[in-house]
């Protein structure tokens, strides 16, 4: 596994680490089923509404502790409405990259920071809970990467169609049955919907 | 080796003994000759690899005339068993194989179920261990071919041949069998007038000698189809040209291991049991994977570390110069976990935080507890870091 210099950096010596007393916001991410799972506490200026400190606690490989590292120090100071801007691109960006089988890691790592500030946001009256529908489930899918390319699998068009009805979640993929990541894919693509509690069955059809 | 280099991961490959080097080193310049070909000095080079023949046949209980020199074992265990395939459909097109098996029995009973084999594959316990009374259930009428890995590449669980034995002699009709033993020879005795198998694939590169040489037994007597096509000039398995360089070295790397063999598996053995005494005083909530004592090949211990992550873990041993492996699903190439310990009951968790050690005879006690004290570091250090362990800790601070 090739990794960067600054990859090797923030997960030998992380930034940002360790559990937080009373923060005003904390998310987590990912599941030990799937390999990973991050948390990220926020302390927020109520006035500014600036993100005065943050940290995170990682389960996950060398990547996984690198990216939240980074993304921790990418959101610091910054209002909440900038850190809602964080890509998981930016934070691949300021770590010189990844392998592409590791990107999946930086989606995760600034999905959990966008679902801090969320959470921070519907608790403060900042904003509702969106409801739940065939654009949340698009949402969802931009953050599954394909891992031979390290792109999202929204972006690559191997999603053909997304259909959404009582509960039921019906959706094409364009992934051969040769690919060998079509089963790493699928998984992938339950376990990021499967957490919605609107979700009762999702049906995955592959050419 | 110095200290600064710990190498814990022999079931991949080991370092080359220096008497191995020695010992090829003139094939490579003033004997290079192509054994079989009719010139004396021809002649000199086949006599020198019926030696080395005999050197490895000894060390099994075998003929000369049975071991088949190849260019490795998964190129052993191919020939072996598409050859047996190949040569036996005719009876029956039904194969055991278990789901634990080294991939390349798993690949190749793939293989066999495109062209038309029925496959069983048998579930191990808890251990590892696959039960001959399994084997026994699954046979049927037109079983032709049970493949076995003699020790587990993962947990080091060694298989009951001698019950297996028996079982495939009371089957009522003949069933080949394959035996894959890369990570047995050498590690464990193997008398193949006691074992009972047909086609036997061992390899050089795991007792200390060169990679890309290997070698198959088959049995006089069983009828393999040729798999491979070409000159035959040593009335191999595997036709064409050999490097009796390699040859030379495999056969000196047989030497020296079995040169005493008893005293090589129990050093193996106490420097295993050493490094599982000192991994559980120094690391709280680990848990051994695969069978503990003798049912355990003597140079493997794996264990799973609660709450942390094996590729993290490898990597920082790593830049401490302790090489180990993980069968953490982030660590390989399909990002899956180990498929061993899965079908052992093992969960993802158990999965990702496995870390795989494999001795040889260059480890030391003290690389041991250098490396052991290092993982303890580690494992505090991440476990800190870790959003399990502060979940079901952070009561106790």
């Amino acid at each position: 596994m090739q990794y960067s210099q600054k990859v090797l950096d923030h997960f030998m010596n992380p930034h940002n680490v360790g559990k937080m007393e009373n923060p005003d916001a904390v998310a987590t991410e990912g599941s030990p089923a799937c390999g990973d799972q991050v948390t990220i506490y926020l302390k927020i200026d109520e006035a500014s509404k600036k993100i005065d400190d943050i940290s995170f606690l990682s389960y996950g490989c060398a990547s996984n502790i690198a990216t939240a590292s980074i993304i921790t120090d990418l959101a610091k100071g910054k209002t909440l409405d900038e850190a809602k801007k964080i890509s998981w691109k930016d934070a691949m960006d300021a770590l010189d990259g990844l392998p592409p089988v590791k990107v999946h890691c930086s989606v995760l790592a600034s999905d959990t920071l966008q679902t801090a500030i969320s959470n921070y946001e519907i608790e403060h009256g900042l904003k509702e809970v969106p409801n739940f529908g065939k654009e949340t489930i698009i949402e969802e899918l931009k953050k599954i990467i394909y891992p031979q390319v390290g792109e999202d699998i929204v972006t690559l068009k191997m999603v053909k169609y997304v259909g959404f009805d009582d509960g039921e979640v019906l959706i094409d993929m364009n992934i051969m049955s040769f690919d060998e990541w079509r089963d790493n894919v699928a998984e992938e693509i339950r376990e990021h919907l499967s957490k919605f509690p609107e979700v009762k069955n999702i049906k995955i059809n592959f050419p | 080796m110095t200290p600064g280099k710990i190498y814990l991961d022999n079931c991949v490959t080991t370092p080359l003994d220096p008497e191995v080097l020695e010992a090829m080193l003139p094939y490579f310049s003033e004997k290079f000759w192509m054994p079989g070909t009719f010139i004396s000095t021809g002649e000199s080079t086949n006599s020198a690899l019926d030696e080395f023949r005999q050197t490895i046949a000894e060390t099994l209980n075998a003929q000369a005339v049975e071991i088949h020199f190849t260019s490795g074992g998964t190129i052993a265990n191919n020939i072996a068993i598409k050859g047996l395939a190949n040569a036996h459909a005719s009876s029956g097109k039904h194969a055991i194989v278990s789901l634990v098996d080294y991939p390349d029995l798993l690949t190749n009973a793939a293989w066999l179920e495109k062209k038309g084999f029925e496959v069983t594959y048998l579930e191990p316990d808890a251990e590892g261990v696959v039960g001959a009374e399994k084997l026994a259930a699954a046979i049927r009428n037109d079983t032709t071919l049970f493949l076995t890995t003699i020790v587990n590449h993962v947990v080091g669980t060694i298989q009951p041949m001698a019950e297996y034995k028996k079982v495939l002699e009371n089957a009522g009709h003949k069933i080949f069998w394959h035996a894959d033993a890369g990570q047995a020879y050498g590690k464990m005795p193997l008398d193949l007038q006691e074992l009972g198998v047909d086609t036997l694939s061992i390899s050089a590169h795991k007792i200390h000698g060169p990679q890309g040489v290997g070698a198959l037994f088959v049995r006089k007597g069983t009828r393999i189809a040729q798999i491979i096509h070409g000159v035959s000039r040593v009335g191999s398995v595997q036709p064409g040209g050999v490097s009796i360089a390699l040859i030379a070295g495999f056969a000196k790397a047989v030497q020296i291991t079995f040169a005493d063999l008893d005293a090589t598996i129990s050093k193996l053995r106490g420097l295993s049991n050493y490094l599982l005494e000192r991994l559980e005083a120094e690391i709280p909530e680990i848990e051994l994977n695969g069978p503990r004592g003798e049912k355990r090949v003597s140079h493997n211990i794996n264990i799973s570390i609660a709450y942390i992550e094996g590729e993290a873990i490898t990597m920082m041993l790593d830049l401490k110069g302790i090489t180990v492996a993980t069968g953490s699903a982030c660590a390989s190439q399909g990002l899956k976990p180990s498929y061993v310990l899965m079908a052992m009951g093992k969960n993802h968790v158990q999965s990702h935080g496995s870390m795989k050690f494999t001795l040889s005879r260059y480890n030391t006690k003290e690389q041991i507890d250098f490396a052991v004290a290092s993982l303890a570091k580690i494992t505090a250090q991440l476990r800190e870091r870790s959003p399990l362990y502060q979940a079901t800790h952070s009561q106790e601070k």
